[in-house]
């Protein structure tokens, strides 16, 4: 199997590298069952989180361990942006994006429970990979459409081209299936 | 806007006053959410801890909702996690996919469980975890993904157990909830 070796606040791991579209790879970054990793990171991110920040919000799932670490660690609320409306909502607000791990169509919805901790509040987002920014457009303008103002946005990695609008812990090359 | 009636929910010395919500015409359940909730967490795995099985070598459950728990509950004990998706993702490869058999409110679910992360699930000695257990169709489900990874299900683990349970397996939880 083709990996990737990273070092990330401290933390060296080998990313396996997975084929994900006809003419593309890229590095897997997974925190999910990895809390050792998880750990690292949101302590680095906690050191470079944006002044003035109230309230952390991020797209499930896999950075889920990380916004509650990092909750943890700052002592900020965090929202969870969930890809489907649930039955139990009460007055979910949704918008749709394109997913370029996915391929479709994506739902970001925010609980209306959830929407009162972010109206009116200095928001940063928080990801593990941040690629084509799809996830988080729409996830920004998922945030002000509900009177959030987003200060910052936290992710492990950018990946592609490298971009400024994110603080990244490191970067990540996309690459050539293997045939 | 319907105002919504609460109901306190206690886990350890954590009581939260969590809204009813009405699931099918007539019954309404105390809604717990984990997520967005680290005391929460926090307390119940201090709680659940103690009741993971001595011989577990790692912990299985699913996204989302009872993923930070399961993060927790994985440093507290020093043991691994994987967490099986609802959804294919375009790096699976040659994933397990296993039908939820029953339906909880009202949406019937997939669960994806990608071969590199059922590879570490083979021989080993497994604890299913979750946050609320209800029909427990869910957690035969995961049950039944560590069965076909060649693991073996030393124990299951819940914080809630809400209403009653159709799946017969045992299954060890903190605290009833009930179904109003």
């Amino acid at each position: 199997m083709r990996t990737y070796p990273v070092e990330i606040a401290g933390v060296r791991r080998e990313l396996p590298v997975v084929k994900v579209g006809d003419d593309v790879a890229v590095a897997l970054l997974n925190l999910l069952g990895d809390t050792e990793l998880t750990e690292a990171v949101a302590r680095e991110m906690a050191r470079r989180l944006p002044e003035g920040a109230e309230v952390l919000v991020t797209p499930e799932v896999k950075a889920v361990p990380l916004a509650h670490a990092l909750s943890v660690k700052t002592g900020l609320p965090y929202v969870v942006a969930r890809k489907t409306a649930k039955p139990y909502m009460q007055n979910p607000v949704s918008r749709e994006v394109v997913s370029i791990t996915t391929g479709k169509p994506q739902l970001l919805v925010l609980d209306g429970a959830d929407v009162g901790k972010i109206r009116g509040k200095k928001v940063v987002i928080v990801d593990d990979v941040v690629s084509t920014g799809s996830t988080l457009k729409g996830l920004r303008k998922l945030i002000e459409s509900v009177g959030g103002e987003v200060i910052g946005v936290l992710a492990v990695f950018t990946e592609g081209s490298p971009r400024d609008d994110v603080i990244a812990l490191g970067h990540l090359p996309l690459f050539k299936p293997e045939e | 806007m319907t105002t919504l009636e609460t109901y306190p929910i206690t886990v350890g010395n954590v009581t939260r006053h969590v809204p009813l919500v009405e699931t099918l015409p007539g019954m309404r359940i105390p809604l717990v959410e984990f997520l967005g909730d680290p005391e929460l967490v926090e307390e119940a795995a201090r709680l659940l801890k103690e009741r993971v099985p001595e011989e577990a070598e790692l912990l299985f459950s699913l996204e989302c909702s009872p993923v930070p728990l399961v993060h927790r509950l994985a440093q507290m004990t020093e043991l691994p996690y994987v967490i099986a998706r609802k959804r294919r993702r375009a790096y699976m490869e040659d994933p397990l996919i296993q039908e939820v058999p029953s339906l909880t409110l009202g949406a019937s679910d997939t669960l994806w469980l990608d071969r590199r992360w059922a590879e570490r699930i083979m021989n080993r000695k497994v604890a299913l975890v979750m946050d609320v257990v209800s029909s427990g169709g869910t957690m035969k489900a995961l049950d039944r993904l560590v069965q076909r990874a060649g693991g073996t299900v030393v124990g299951r683990l819940a914080v809630f157990q809400q209403g009653k349970r159709e799946f017969n397996g045992e299954v060890t939880y903190l605290y009833e909830i009930p179904i109003l």
